[in-house]
């Protein structure tokens, strides 16, 4: 309950503060998200799987984080671009394999 | 099935405060993930809004300058006529200086400085409205500038005096080129369909000439516009862009 409650308050706290990102970080926050999204199904995952850990869950996010910004950050040295797409697309087969997990986990199929 | 073992115990053993402040993590992670998303929500958004005007903003300023351009041109024209008027009207002038206004506005005929009517043709060339068949045949579907340099140096060849394309007045310093998908004649942008003007030219030296022919095969082969009108009067306006020669000075090996 504590986190979900956390998850509405940080996004009230961005809705009140308004921040604007500059240009040249859009894509960092871009992948940054993903890997959020990604956490919170990997998290919802393991709950339903009676796996959850609060420890394991919280690093995963961080270097999960750090390396994706970082291969970002990589990439734009490089003049690859390519780069935040590889983790797109890493980071998005990743959230449908948990979905997948999940519905399977919900509705025993 | 050995981690959820592991994480199993490590729950099963922890302490009240050790589960505790992880608790606090998660619930920092989770409130900067939600922080995150709202945030990149809002940059996107802010990037669309901040692109659109810029695009608009840009297009406004080309329609304004060319708007400028057009009436500064039409200034140059109206400017030109008013010193022709005013020489050729001055009842003070002695034989000598009316020798030399007169040569002045024969010049200026040749260098193209004076609107000009007289007997002609006009060839109106147009982009295909036929869709090519695949992206690499799309160039044969359009007018190129080398068509029209073609077709200005045939029409020259068939007897024109006077040269214009979509009201450009070709001189001794003009350039018919493209610049990207434009064709460009004396610096300024055309669109299609282009129509040339061409005092003097004769209709049957002009059919006769190969980018006439070969016109009339490509008009069939991939519909581009291409016809050819003589006409009693045809207007070819001055020249309105700058004719004095700065750099250059005569010399040189004749």
């Amino acid at each position: 309950m504590i986190p979900l409650i956390s998850l509405v308050i940080g996004a009230v706290v961005a809705i009140l503060l308004h921040p604007t990102v500059p240009q040249n970080l859009t894509p960092y926050v871009a992948i940054a998200v993903v890997v959020a999204i990604d956490s919170a199904f990997g998290g919802f995952r393991s709950y339903l799987e009676r796996t959850f850990n609060d420890r394991v869950f919280v690093l995963a996010f961080v270097t999960n984080a750090a390396l994706a910004v970082f291969l970002v950050w990589v990439g734009d040295q490089l003049g690859v671009s390519d780069f935040s797409t590889a983790i797109v697309v890493v980071f998005g087969i990743r959230i449908f394999q948990n979905l997948a997990a999940i519905r399977r986990r919900v509705f025993g199929g | 099935m050995r981690q959820p073992a592991r994480i199993g115990s490590l729950r099963r053993f922890g302490s009240r405060r050790e589960r505790t402040r992880p608790h606090l993590w998660l619930a920092l992670v989770l409130g900067l993930a939600g922080f995150l998303v709202v945030v990149a929500i809002f940059s996107a958004r802010t990037e669309r809004h901040n692109a659109e005007p810029r695009r608009a903003r840009l297009i406004s300023l080309i329609q304004n300058r060319r708007g400028t351009v057009d009436e500064l041109d039409g200034e140059v024209r109206g400017l030109r006529r008013r010193v022709d008027q005013a020489q050729a009207s001055s009842s003070r002038l002695d034989a000598n200086q009316r020798q030399q206004a007169q040569q002045t506005s024969d010049l200026s005929a040749l260098a193209g400085t004076k609107a000009l009517a007289g007997p002609g043709l006009v060839v109106q060339l147009s982009d295909s409205i036929r869709q090519p068949a695949t992206p690499q045949e799309a160039g044969a579907f359009r007018i190129h500038d080398a068509d029209i340099q073609l077709v200005v140096n045939d029409l020259f060849a068939a007897g024109a005096e006077a040269v214009s394309v979509n009201g450009n007045r070709l001189v001794a310093t003009s350039a018919i080129r493209a610049a990207g998908a434009t064709i460009v004649v004396n610096f300024r942008p055309l669109n299609t369909p282009y129509e040339v003007h061409a005092i003097g030219a004769r209709l049957e030296d002009f059919n006769k000439s190969e980018i006439a022919k070969r016109f009339g095969r490509w008009e069939d082969l991939y519909g581009l516009g291409f016809k050819v009108g003589r006409r009693s009067k045809v207007e070819v306006p001055a020249f309105t862009g700058r004719v004095d020669v700065g750099v250059a000075t005569p010399g040189g090996t004749s």
